[in-house]
């Protein structure tokens, strides 16, 4: 499998793990040293800003007190899509640039009885990744979900 | 008693006038129009932050009921406000959101505000500097000193929050907010601030409902954050200490963050004179927030949209001196709490959109009850009685019987007398 092939997989194996809230399982194709963070530009307030930032320790922090947390329990689903994949010259480590539309497929987060089984846009943005590859497999270094949102009506609890 | 049945339901609650409102104040069309006209077009609102602007010509728009609003920043350095719409037609002049008015558009010169529609010219002050072809169109009958904009009452105050308000005749602001804010006051004065988030939400349910989750504590058995950083003697002895004006004020208590996994102090990068881990509220009628939490400065303003509609507008602060490394600890501690993915303000956003979805336009009304007495301490409901008790006397309406003109309770003299 080339360089490209092993980083897209990677890239919807973590989309998989992530739709299926299999936060542990998503949290094992990243390296001890993987950095994630949600960042959006602010045109209101001319600003980079930076939503979320976590290493792998706080993010097992985050998953594991999810059960603490009320939350709106609508299930998220990822659609991305892979548009470029640029392999390091030494074919270590790589850098992806993927689009993802992510929807919420409404449960319990307004009124259940009207709103639930219809799907909503919830954010869209870019996944930036940055993977190594080790024995044949893409292993996360860095992922930066770059949103276009700023109009976050109800967040989440949740890594996107 | 067990389940009541209707005329139960609809009883007057056992409690006393002002402990209880009628949830019609958050569902009637005619009590949301009133209040557009009546509060929010007399108060003052913080549209934006002096850091959103901050080079001359830069500007930022906003809105306030329904009034669309430009601030700007002169020449001279100073941010003045107007009304975003042209005398001529009117037409909106400027519809980004930022931006600077040092370069030139493809309607017009730089450094001034042109209406695209027709070209007419504006200067930072809000004079009309130019109008197209105006001899020829007007032959002297109207001259462009007869056609400036909308000049807007603005003060950029209480750590440079750019505050406007539609009513000339409205109480200077250090009157209407002054002494809420003394508590913060030489906190958020020390040095300059900066906003380094922002972000907003449009959720369905009254803006006052918005306001009332942030003027009691009680939900905090909402946030398993609050209850084990929080629950201890010092929190239940937090005091909400109510102002003039339907303001309140919660005190402040050291919060434990290290009591919750993965969270650390934040007293090393305390606001100037604040003591570490430290936490007040200021809580401005009719539904302005600021929350200083240690190291870092919540603001959220409300802008109503309909009765079961609101938008809610989400700025974090920092000191405009931090470092890189500074900026980037404030700005975790911030969302860890208050960013859209963090602790508590998704769970803040279900807990009012929950009470939007009871309480739509048309429902039955319910008793909403505000009747907890604890001292005025963090659990007693004295903020959202002392605000109501505000919003009645703006409104001439009652709130237990909106229907009815005000008078005040017992409670609001009780309110008055400890001040």
């Amino acid at each position: 499998m080339s360089t490209c092939e092993t980083v897209r997989d990677a890239i919807y194996q973590a989309t998989m793990f992530l739709d299926a809230q299999k936060w542990n399982d998503w949290l094992s194709l990243c390296d001890e040293s993987f950095e994630y963070s949600i960042t959006s530009f602010s045109p209101e307030i001319n600003y980079d800003m930076t939503y979320l930032a976590a290493n792998k320790k706080d993010l097992h922090h985050l998953v594991d007190l999810l059960p603490k947390h009320n939350t709106d329990h609508s299930p998220l689903h990822r659609h991305t899509t892979v548009y470029s994949v640029q392999p390091s010259e030494d074919g270590k480590t790589a850098t992806a640039v993927s689009s993802v539309l992510i929807f919420q497929n409404m449960l319990d987060g307004t009124h259940s009885h009207i709103d639930a089984g219809e799907s909503r846009l919830f954010v869209i943005g870019r996944y930036m990744d940055t993977l190594k590859i080790e024995n044949g497999k893409g292993i996360f270094l860095k992922r930066e979900l770059k949103l276009d949102n700023r109009r976050l009506d109800k967040g989440s609890h949740w890594p996107l | 008693m067990a389940a009541r049945n209707h005329n139960q339901w609809m009883a007057k609650p056992p409690l006393e006038q002002g402990e209880w409102i009628d949830s019609r104040v958050y569902t009637d069309h005619e009590i949301f129009e009133e209040e557009n006209e009546k509060i929010f077009k007399s108060t003052w609102i913080p549209v934006c932050h002096e850091s959103e602007l901050p080079k001359p010509y830069d500007f930022r728009t906003s809105s306030i009921a329904r009034e669309p609003i430009i601030v700007c920043r002169g020449p001279d350095n100073q941010v003045r406000a107007f009304l975003n719409v042209c005398p001529h037609r009117g037409m909106m002049i400027e519809r980004r959101p930022s931006g600077s008015f040092y370069e030139g558009q493809p309607s017009g010169n730089p450094k001034r505000m042109t209406c695209m529609f027709h070209g007419w010219q504006f200067d930072m002050k809000g004079s009309c500097v130019y109008v197209s072809r105006e001899k020829e169109g007007y032959q002297d009958r109207l001259c462009k000193d007869d056609v400036g904009l909308r000049r807007l009452r603005c003060e950029v105050k209480f750590g440079g929050f750019v505050w406007v308000n539609l009513n000339d005749k409205a109480p200077d602001l250090e009157t209407w907010a002054g002494k809420p804010f003394e508590c913060l006051r030489k906190s958020l004065e020390a040095e300059p601030l900066e906003v380094f988030h922002y972000h907003k939400a449009i959720v369905d349910t009254n803006y006052k409902l918005w306001h009332d989750t942030n003027c009691e504590f009680y939900h905090d058995f909402m946030h398993y954050h609050n209850r084990v950083t929080g629950f201890n003697d010092a929190y239940f002895a937090r005091k909400n200490e109510a102002f003039d004006n339907g303001h309140i004020v919660v005190g402040t208590f050291e919060v434990n963050y290290d009591k919750y996994e993965g969270f650390e102090s934040r007293a090393a990068l305390s606001f100037p004179h604040l003591p570490p881990n430290q936490w007040y509220m200021i809580d401005l009628f009719p539904g302005i927030n600021f929350n200083l939490r240690g190291s870092a400065l919540r603001c959220d303003v409300v802008t109503p949209l309909g009765p079961n509609k609101t938008m809610i507008e989400f700025r974090g602060l920092g000191l405009k001196s931090d470092s890189k490394e500074d900026r980037m600890t404030r700005i975790n501690h911030h969302n860890s709490i208050w960013g859209p993915f963090g602790r508590n303000l998704h769970e803040d956003l279900i807990g009012v959109q929950g009470q939007g979805n009871t309480m739509l336009p048309g429902t039955e009304a319910r008793r909403v009850l505000h009747g907890r007495q604890e001292n005025q301490t963090i659990h007693d409901e004295n903020g959202m009685r002392h605000y109501y008790d505000e919003w009645g006397r703006w409104l001439n309406r009652l709130p237990s019987s909106p229907d009815k003109p005000y008078s005040a309770p017992k409670e609001t003299e009780a309110v008055t007398a400890a001040e």
